[in-house]
């Protein structure tokens, strides 16, 4: 669904990204790793043109997105979800609802801000809250459930997890695990956590310093040790019984 | 893959072919005016030029090289023009056993006591340029105390709300003087004495090459503090003032210098246009004509060249006056709806704000920058890349 | 009613007026527009031209003023704000623009006037529009008309800015252009709607203005410091502060002066000028950022318990 060829960009005058090659297959979990600073987040700031693309293309289903102004990507089908700035503080849970449901029809806001707050109850007890008085936690939900009111065809998820309790951490990502499952939408996920996000899904990338380091199946990338004790803060401890033992990273530990 | 090296030589060279191109206009347009309208013409755009490419010097100073945004020009403006309005006349009238106290600035005993002093001033060259010196040495006294004035709160304002903050203090100053008649009259201007009478007849022909003068050695002054490490951390504070204070930079320090310096040349302007004058009228020290052009001088000129300011001042100046030459000739089917055609000189103002803004934003003679990334913008990146 | 209170309330609703006009431009798009001072003398002009060509009250003729406004609004959009928005100008750029424009419309004004007075044997360059007002209780209508207009212009945009789908998206533009984006809002419109009714809520501040003042052709570039100040006391955070700040500011101008020249004598009216420029320089020594750093919603949370979501 989703194609970048050959992009080289960054900020201004800056260079964060060389000759990234990435593809997004339809329907599918694609998963974007690496340490900070590896340009994670330049990536999808470089499909969403907020970034300065200085060459390179990035084709969503054929078509290019150069130049495309926000609103109009939006427009396309394409989802963005930032990692900061990624509610309306100002405005109230419902508002915000309302504001990422912009394109859609009257009935069709009230339809799916029900079901948001079917998915997510927490928003419903907050409803008419300002949701600058929300919790990190309660706040990803609300911008995932405003990621999911425009009907996205293709989602970009910018490091939903960081900074999140690892309970309210896994309930984001069983979320995104269902979207893709449920919802069949087509989703590209940055992530700092980096194991649990390949164990959800398909395919993956390892982005080191701006270069892709590794592209294949999410779950071959789990089984390169060095790669992931380099970059990923993961460290296998048997391969007996197909285990992992993590040592310093910063997804909590976990013994199997 | 970061700048484009803009290779010094040809850059250089573009630079002067400009130059060289708008002096070509210039002269060749003073011809045109020479040749319609005769000498004294010229001789008047030559010393608007002068006066105000003083005063848009100092701007630049302020705005072009130190980053403040100097929307209250006339301040200092107004500050050189009342310094010697009020006190060198009055220092000769006491001198004199004339009336030197309050009453100097009335129009009654004014009208009286400004003709014996010129008679005092014709009779001797040396006299004449004592006070001319000594109008100088006040009026940037009084500049430098209203920058010095204008510093202290200007360090803690951001800047839109300096620029207007500036902009009220320039409008109050001159309120303040068109109302308080013991300093330069009030309502009813107060005449200013003229070290240019000794020359009679060719008052005007001499005043041109002592004000060039003066605004040459004010130019050449510029541009020596602007290559001296001050005009380095000028231009360090206003590139880029995080750093600049992360590099020891005392922002403070360097602004206060900036505006005082600033305004002590413009004051030096200010007293300059009272002296050609003859008088000073309060209610005309506007924000239009001592702020707001000496903006699209500057804008037209290049934001940091003095080169550019002096052609930008000139090209200007020039186009303002053929305005009102050529009122009637030109745009005479303006008058005959009842249309005063001086107005064009306000759409010109703001037209050449508005084409440099869009289409010119260098200026004419653009100042060769060194790339850098301002604050914000690392800000920013800093943000995104978390 | 004294005197200094009927044309304070008069003068003070239109200077809120312009205030909050000047507040909502630059919330929305970072623009510090100069040329209100020259919106606000058009919007006097038009009600000038409509009682002494076409005869009624200076009420009438609002709409006109508000929509003149408006236009003059689209063209500095169009021609020149939004062009320098995309080049992403700094504040001083985008300020000077408005100034370039300011001055091109002075020069149109004056031309303006200029040909009122040759061709309809006018006087349009010292009106006193209060002559064409009328009197309820033996005082000035405007002064309990322009108030009400005002309140119920400052309603109207309430309901909008909280109620409507478009209202709400400024807002959502307001607090993150990107983050509307990507819903689909196109900020363009937002921009675009906000030079809208800033323009008609400077025009419409000026006509309210020339009830109280002598009408000029610079009545307008006059009093632009006023209405900065207005606006920079209301803390430029929303626009109801910039409402409020432009109300103080002229309140306190007109009773100020009425106290100063009771107590010290008529020459104090030369520097009127001086107490609301006073008042400004005092708000921002002591909160540079205007009344907007003073934490008010805060203290209103603590005191009344958690507010709507009314921040604008």
């Amino acid at each position: 669904m989703l194609t970048v060829n050959n992009l080289n960009s960054g900020y201004g005058k800056l260079q964060v990204l060389y000759d990234l090659n990435i593809n997004v297959p339809e329907k599918e979990l694609t998963v974007v790793v690496g340490p900070n600073g590896a340009g994670k987040t330049t990536l999808l700031c470089s499909i969403m043109n907020i970034a300065n693309v200085f060459s390179g293309e990035v084709l969503f289903d054929g078509e290019p997105l150069a130049g495309v102004v926000t609103h109009r990507l939006a427009q396309k089908g394409i989802s963005y979800v930032p990692q900061m700035g990624n509610v309306f503080a100002e405005l109230t849970v419902l508002d915000n609802l309302h504001m990422a449901g912009y394109m859609l029809s009257k009935s069709e806001v009230k339809d799916k801000s029900e079901q948001m707050t079917e998915i997510f109850p927490v928003l419903k007890d907050f409803i008419h809250r300002l949701a600058g008085t929300l919790s990190g936690g309660e706040r990803r939900m609300l911008a995932i459930a405003m990621g999911l009111m425009k009907n996205p065809k293709l989602m970009l998820l910018d490091e939903l997890s960081t900074d999140l309790a690892p309970i309210i951490a896994e309930k984001v990502m069983m979320e995104v695990s269902r979207m893709r499952d449920d919802l069949g939408i087509t989703i590209l996920m940055v992530e700092q956590m980096a194991k649990r996000a390949l164990e959800i899904g398909d395919t993956a990338y390892l982005l080191v310093s701006g270069e892709v380091r590794y592209s294949g199946q999410a779950d071959d990338l789990l089984h390169e040790p060095e790669l992931c004790s380099m970059y990923l803060g993961i460290k296998q401890s048997s391969k007996i019984n197909g285990g992992f033992e993590l040592s310093v990273s910063d997804e909590g530990s976990e013994n199997s | 893959m970061i700048t484009k090296e803009s290779s010094g030589e040809k850059f250089k060279g573009f630079i002067a072919s400009r130059i060289v191109f708008v002096l070509a206009v210039i002269i060749a347009l003073l011809a045109f005016l020479y040749f319609s309208r005769g000498i004294s013409i010229i001789l008047s755009i030559l010393i608007q030029v002068t006066i105000f490419s003083i005063i848009t010097m100092s701007l630049n100073l302020e705005t072009g090289y130190t980053g403040i945004p100097q929307f209250g020009r006339v301040a200092a403006v107004i500050a050189g023009a009342f310094a010697v309005g009020a006190i060198p006349g009055r220092i000769m009238a006491a001198f004199m056993g004339l009336p030197a106290g309050a009453e100097y600035a009335s129009d009654t005993v004014n009208f009286r006591l400004v003709p014996q002093i010129n008679a005092l001033l014709a009779s001797s060259w040396l006299i004449s340029l004592g006070f001319l010196v000594m109008c100088l040495v006040l009026a940037a006294l009084a500049g430098a105390l209203i920058g010095w004035l204008i510093s202290r709160p200007a360090i803690r304002l951001k800047e839109a709300y300096l620029g207007i903050s500036l902009l009220a203090f320039g409008d109050f100053l001159m309120w303040v003087g068109h109302n308080w008649s013991i300093i330069v009259g009030g309502s009813t201007p107060v005449n200013v004495p003229d070290p240019f009478r000794i020359f009679g007849a060719d008052r005007f022909n001499v005043i041109v090459p002592v004000f060039f003068v003066i605004a040459i050695l004010i130019f050449i002054y510029m541009n020596k503090l602007t290559q001296s490490p001050f005009g380095r951390n000028l231009r360090m504070l206003r590139d880029n003032d995080l750093s600049a204070n992360a590099a020891g930079l005392n922002i403070v320090k360097v602004r206060t210098q900036s505006l005082v310096i600033g305004a002590a040349i413009a004051a030096i302007g200010g007293g300059l246009y009272v002296i050609y004058t003859g008088s000073v009228a309060a209610i005309g020290l506007t924000r239009l004509t001592f702020t707001f052009w000496p903006w699209a001088y500057m804008m037209l000129g290049g934001i940091g060249s003095n080169i550019g300011v002096f052609m930008g001042v000139f090209l200007l100046t020039i186009l303002r006056t053929m305005i009102i030459i050529f009122r009637s000739t030109w745009f005479g089917f303006l008058l005959q709806v009842g249309i005063d055609p001086l107005w064009l000189e306000y759409t010109l103002l703001g037209a050449v704000i508005i084409i440099v803004i869009l289409f010119l934003p260098h200026g004419l003679v653009p100042e060769k920058v060194a790339p850098m990334l301002p604050a914000n913008r690392v800000k920013k990146v800093m943000a995104q890349r978390q | 009613m004294a005197p200094w209170l009927s044309s304070g309330l008069i003068y003070a609703s239109g200077l809120a007026l312009t205030a909050g006009s000047i507040t909502l431009l630059y919330i929305v798009t970072r623009t510090f527009n100069f040329a209100v001072a020259s919106m606000a003398t058009i919007g006097f002009y038009v009600v000038y031209t409509g009682v002494t060509l076409f005869g009624g009250l200076p009420y009438q003729y609002y709409p006109f003023a508000i929509i003149i406004g408006s236009i003059t609004g689209i063209i500095c959009y169009y021609g020149l704000n939004r062009r320098l928005l995309n080049r992403k100008a700094a504040e001083i750029t985008l300020m000077m623009s408005t100034l370039g424009y300011d001055l091109v419309l002075l020069s149109l004004i004056q031309m303006y006037a200029d040909y009122l007075t040759y061709t309809f044997k006018l006087f349009p360059r010292r009106v006193t529009m209060s002559l064409f007002d009328f009197e309820i209780f033996g005082e000035r209508a405007a002064a309990f008309i322009l108030p009400l207009i005002a309140i119920a212009f400052l309603t109207i945009l309430h309901f909008f800015l909280t109620k409507t789908k478009f209202g709400i998206s400024m807002r959502a533009t307001i607090e993150n252009p990107t983050l509307a984006g990507t819903s689909g809002i196109n900020s363009d419109r937002v921009y675009l709607v906000s030079w809208v009714i800033s323009g008609g809520m400077a025009a419409l501040g000026g006509s309210f203005m020339a009830m109280a003042m002598t009408g000029t052709p610079v009545m307008g570039m006059y009093t632009i410091p006023l209405m900065f100040a207005g606006a920079i006391l209301g803390g430029l955070g929303n626009i109801y502060g910039g409402i409020l700040g432009g109300m103080v500011i002229g309140l306190t101008e007109y009773a100020g002066v009425y106290i100063l020249a009771k107590n010290f004598g008529p020459w104090i009216l030369g520097y009127r000028m001086g107490i609301p420029l006073f008042i400004m320089a005092a708000t921002l020594l002591i909160f540079p950022r205007g009344l907007s750093g003073i934490p008010l919603g805060k203290i209103i949370k603590k005191r009344f318990g958690q507010k709507r979501g009314a921040n604008v």
